[in-house]
């Protein structure tokens, strides 16, 4: 045994195999993974910002209540309560304040609409003539709480609106090669563009084609005409052939398109459900846009055999007048401007109209309209932030960027911003003379309720709320995993190992000093390596 | 006088709404027994003009009102204030020595963009050359978004505008950028022809068939908007050059309409003012012409289809088989140009360029060399092979790595009846992984260099670019399967350093007393 020893030192003198030297090493590793997890966690995590989550659902749940305030003759003192529930039913949204008579002057701040006693049913500004006969509550119900039109667009702050003048077969004898747009779109729509002004921006543009064929063959008729029968008014537009909307831009586009039959295929007529040719030559797509068909006379020139080059027409305004009657009141229920009942009257010695052109909408039906727009602006930023708060919360993998933080609150802000304007109404319409303030009041909240839109639906489509989707977390385990999980091994071997040796040698300790035994140190060894 | 100016702005709007579409088709047979076809519409938009892109800040543009102009083509200039705009898409080398110069010039291997933008306004050129971009990508179903930063150069002298920049006392500039790996098909010439007004259903557009237009030997089609003092043009053109004799059963370089394109003109296209057939009459031989065309001048017959109902299907007759000209091989330009990139190591190269002048008279040219950053020149490594100084004017954009191209652009002088050789040592730069496309093994196609023959006044204008062919660089590229092997390897190497230098720091040793019978 000497040779041995003197040959070896005791492997228990290096410094190393010390056993507190020992402990703290592997300590040191430990506490150095322990420190390195919440760095690893920070640089490995998506970015999920918070959102308002609370604020959402509570903004959510809120009613809108828009105030409206209506002045009745005297003599229709008894009609205020039949008014005031006929409203609550029908319009949630309205909180409407009915006086009559003198009470109207008394309330401190003065009534939107008055009602007037007079023979015949009209209206002048923002006054209602109406007989004692008839249902006040119905007409006035159906003035300010009209429901909503399902073929009207949806809301957007500026409009696209693109004229089409369409030549089924310009080669076919005869082709329109002009219109007089702009002298029609002057009569025709900017009166009615200028009125919206309030709510909507639009863009207008033109455009001809000289082929656009039909996707379907038109039903022959007698007496050589021919017929589209309700079906194919669903599939008239032929989008593969006709380029009619250009993605230039994201506003919504109101598509015109002025028909020509083709001068073999003429006239055609839109035929009713029982197969009779209606009178009517326009129809409506419902959100989408108006079609008239426009049937020329035949062409001039007698039909001999010989093909002769196609007669060239030019459109001029008059020609127009009828097509774009069409196109504009079309282009009204696209918009969802409110038709006023059949029995009314408008009145002409209405003040606002003393400027240039009279505007072809009443008070009434602009201010319905940027009601009942408002309502719709806020019920769907409403459920556009419930929705993007819900799929956020839903799919933990989603990231949650700043700007989609921003727009969240910025929508929030903007809905909050409706509702206070609507709680305090009383005070801000007090010094306001009539006409002009209930207008801006209502296009003011009109333009708050827009706001939270566009900012609501820019978060919920926010382009890099998908980005992390693409890279699930199974991949990032397939790449960790052979790193970690066969460094981690000896760790925690090392870590146990160490572990249980303390606590064997505490016990042994505690016994040692209890029974005063042999030591510890010169024992047999714990545990072998290999 | 105010009457007389509400007079005169009553008579330009008349007239602003005039609007003029022509078309052309110009037929020629070639030496080699091919035919070259060259269709040109033009729609002319009369005392129209570009927009001044410092009215980009009102968000209200005037009203689009087209007849004949495409709409979605006018909208796009409007929104991005364009002045000038270039769009050839081509498929196939163009061989000049044996077909001459094309009708258009832009006849380079893949997409080409150019456009000249005016600087000022809410928006820089740079953003708005990126809409324009996406637009057009959008428009044409082609992948222009690719013409990146990283393609996008501005040759100060090769493309000078084709028309008029518009005097607003603002700088403007040019953006141009060019990727050869596009290739032109059907999908590209649906939109094309929906621009057109009478599309492809009358007037020659008819003949436009996508079986017979990708079938052809070369094939391009390509759009062009210029301003000139008569207002907007936008010429919209389909080049090809196909092969009666390899469509034909006989040996017979005879061509019709019906054998081309397998169509006749059977409608004119109403509101063409002018729809014109040009037939080049071949200088020798025997040959018939049908029908008879209406006028012949110069050695062309002109065909009017403006208006003309009937089907058309002109077309040219030999009476024998055609016999392939061996004897007859002098270039028909004035110029030739082999341009190669050589090496096999995966690091460097070297490009040669080979420029042959083959006319007595000294020749100017213009040499433009657009190149991704991907390969970059050692400029001092460039070397003429001639006893005079022939290079002069040089001027070099360095590429800047994952962002911008390099571009290269001289002047050559040949002498008459002389060669010249220009060559140029060059660095292959080596990718990031996810910089390599999907078909990585397939090489990187470069863009062509151009040349432009100057006039002796120096002048570039009315000049017709050259096109070389493009050149394919091979790059190292990576065994894609590799990363994952690398992981996988290095994290077990890791893990295996680690736990020996683990085990060795935290191991107990102990000294094994072994027995004595043990030692025997």
């Amino acid at each position: 045994m000497p040779p041995v020893a003197s040959r070896f030192r005791d492997p228990s003198t290096i410094f190393f195999q010390n056993d507190s030297v020992r402990r703290c090493i592997i300590a040191s590793y430990w506490i150095i993974i322990v420190l390195a997890i919440p760095l690893w966690w920070k640089t490995t995590s998506i970015e999920r910002l918070g959102l308002p989550t609370s604020q959402v659902y509570a903004e959510a749940e809120k009613k809108l209540r828009i105030p409206l305030s209506i002045c009745l003759d005297e003599i229709f003192i008894d009609e205020v309560a039949k008014v005031m529930t006929g409203f609550q039913d029908t319009a949630e949204y309205l909180d409407v304040k009915v006086t009559a008579g003198w009470e109207c002057n008394q309330s401190n701040s003065s009534s939107d609409y008055t009602v007037a006693w007079e023979d015949k049913l009209e209206i002048q500004d923002r006054t209602l003539y109406h007989p004692l006969s008839g249902s006040l509550t119905n007409t006035l119900k159906s003035l300010l709480a009209p429901q909503i039109d399902p073929r009207a667009a949806q809301y957007a702050p500026r409009y696209r609106l693109s004229f089409t003048l369409l030549n089924e077969d310009g080669s076919a004898g005869q082709v329109v090669n002009g219109w007089d747009i702009q002298e029609a779109i002057q009569r025709h729509v900017s009166p009615i563009t200028s009125a919206l002004s309030m709510l909507h921006n639009f863009t207008i543009e033109s455009q001809v084609q000289f082929h656009a064929p039909l996707a379907f063959e038109p039903q022959s008729l007698s007496e050589g005409a021919y017929g589209l029968t309700p079906e194919d008014l669903t599939v008239f537009v032929n989008s593969a052939e006709w380029t009619l909307s250009s993605s230039s831009s994201n506003d919504p586009v109101l598509h015109f398109v002025l028909f020509v039959p083709s001068a073999e295929r003429r006239p055609l007529r839109i035929l009713n459900e029982d197969g009779t040719p209606s009178t009517s030559s326009a129809f409506l797509i419902p959100q989408w846009g108006g079609i008239v068909i426009l049937n020329l006379p035949s062409p001039s020139s007698s039909q001999d055999e010989s093909p002769s080059p196609s007669e060239r027409v030019r459109l001029t305004a008059d020609d127009l007048r009828q097509s774009f009657g069409a196109f504009s009141r079309q282009m009204t229920t696209l918009l969802g401007v409110p038709k006023l009942p059949p029995a009314i009257s408008v009145s002409s010695s209405s003040p606002s109209s003393s400027s240039s052109f009279s505007t072809p909408f009443t008070h009434w039906q602009i201010d319905t309209l940027l009601r009942l727009r408002t309502h719709e602006n806020i019920r769907r930023s409403q459920d556009t932030l419930r929705s993007t708060v819900k799929v956020v919360d839903e799919i933990e993998g989603m990231p949650v960027g700043e700007e989609v933080q921003n727009q969240v609150r910025g929508s929030l802000g903007a809905l909050k911003h409706v509702l206070e304007i609507l709680s305090d109404d009383g005070n801000t319409q007090l010094t306001a003379t009539p006409n002009t303030p209930t207008s801006q009041y209502l296009s003011s909240l009109l333009a708050y309720s827009a706001r939270a839109l566009t900012l609501s639906s820019k978060a919920f489509f926010n382009p890099g709320m998908l980005a992390m989707l693409y890279f699930p977390a199974e991949h990032k385990y397939a790449v960790y995993t052979p790193l970690f999980a066969s460094a981690m091994i000896p760790l925690v071997v090392a870590a146990m190992r160490e572990v249980k040796a303390w606590m064997k040698e505490r016990k042994e300790k505690r016994a040692a000093l209890g029974g005063g035994g042999g030591e510890v140190r010169d024992g047999p060894p714990e545990q072998r390596e290999d | 006088m105010l009457w007389t100016a509400i007079l005169l702005s009553s008579l330009t709007f008349v007239l602003g709404q005039t609007e003029e579409f022509q078309e052309k088709l110009s037929i020629k047979s070639l030496r080699d027994g091919r035919v070259a076809s060259s269709f040109s519409f033009s729609i002319l938009l009369r005392d129209a003009s570009p927009r001044d892109p410092r009215f980009l800040a009102f968000d209200d543009d005037d009203s689009h009102h087209y007849t004949l102009f495409p709409l979605t083509l006018g909208q796009i200039l409007r929104q991005y204030a364009v002045t000038e705009l270039h769009l050839t898409l081509n498929a196939g080398k163009w061989n000049y020595d044996a077909w001459g110069y094309p009708d258009e010039s832009g006849v380079g291997v893949g997409a080409e963009l150019r456009a000249w933008m005016a600087e000022g306004g809410p928006s820089s050129i740079d953003d708005r050359w990126r809409g324009l971009r996406n637009a057009l990508a959008g428009l044409f179903c082609a992948s222009l978004g690719s013409l990146d930063e990283q393609r996008t150069t501005s040759p100060a002298l090769s493309f000078p505008p084709d028309g008029y920049l518009p005097d607003w006392g603002l700088p403007h500039e040019l953006r141009h950028a060019s990727y050869a790996s596009e290739h032109v098909c059907t999908e590209n010439l649906t939109p094309f022809l929906k621009l057109l007004p009478c599309k492809s259903l009358s007037g020659l557009a008819t003949l436009l068939n996508p079986h017979r237009l990708f079938d052809a030997d070369w094939h391009g089609i390509g759009l062009h908007v210029l301003w000139h003092p008569e207002g907007v043009e936008v010429r919209l053109n389909v080049q090809l050059v196909s092969d009666p004799i390899r469509i034909s059963s006989s040996r017979k370089q005879d061509w019709s309409f019906k054998t081309l394109f397998d169509r006749k003109v059977q409608k004119p296209c109403p509101v063409a003012k002018s729809s014109l057939v040009v037939v080049n009459l071949p200088s020798s031989g025997i040959y018939r012409v049908d029908p008879e065309p209406s006028f012949i001048k110069d050695g062309k017959a002109y065909y009017d289809l403006t208006n003309s109902p009937g089907s058309w299907n002109i077309k040219t007759v030999w009476p024998g088989d055609f016999e392939y000209p061996f004897s007859d091989s002098t270039p028909l330009v004035p110029f030739s140009v082999r341009r190669k990139l050589l090496s096999s190591a995966q690091d460097t190269g070297k490009l040669s360029i080979v420029v042959t002048n083959n006319q007595e008279e000294q020749l100017d040219l213009l040499y433009l060399e657009t190149m991704p950053w991907i390969i970059q020149f050692y400029l001092h490594t460039a070397r003429v092979y001639s006893d005079e100084n022939l290079i002069s004017n040089i001027s070099y954009t360095l590429p800047v790595p994952h962002a911008r191209p390099g571009t290269f652009e001289s002047v050559l002088t040949l002498p008459g009846r002389s060669t010249l050789t220009f060559a140029m040592d060059v660095q292959k730069a080596f990718l990031r992984y996810t910089e390599h496309p999907p078909d990585a093994q397939r090489g990187w196609d470069l863009p062509p260099a151009v040349f432009t023959p100057l006039a002796h006044n120096g002048s570039t204008k009315q000049m017709r670019q050259f096109y070389t062919p493009s050149l394919l660089v091979d790059l190292a590229t990576p065994d894609f399967s590799m990363p994952y092997n690398v992981i996988m390897f290095t994290c077990s190497v890791v893990a295996f350093i680690f736990g020996s230098v683990f085990n060795v720091l935290t191991r107990k040793f102990v000294i094994v007393r072994l027995e004595a019978n043990g030692q025997k």
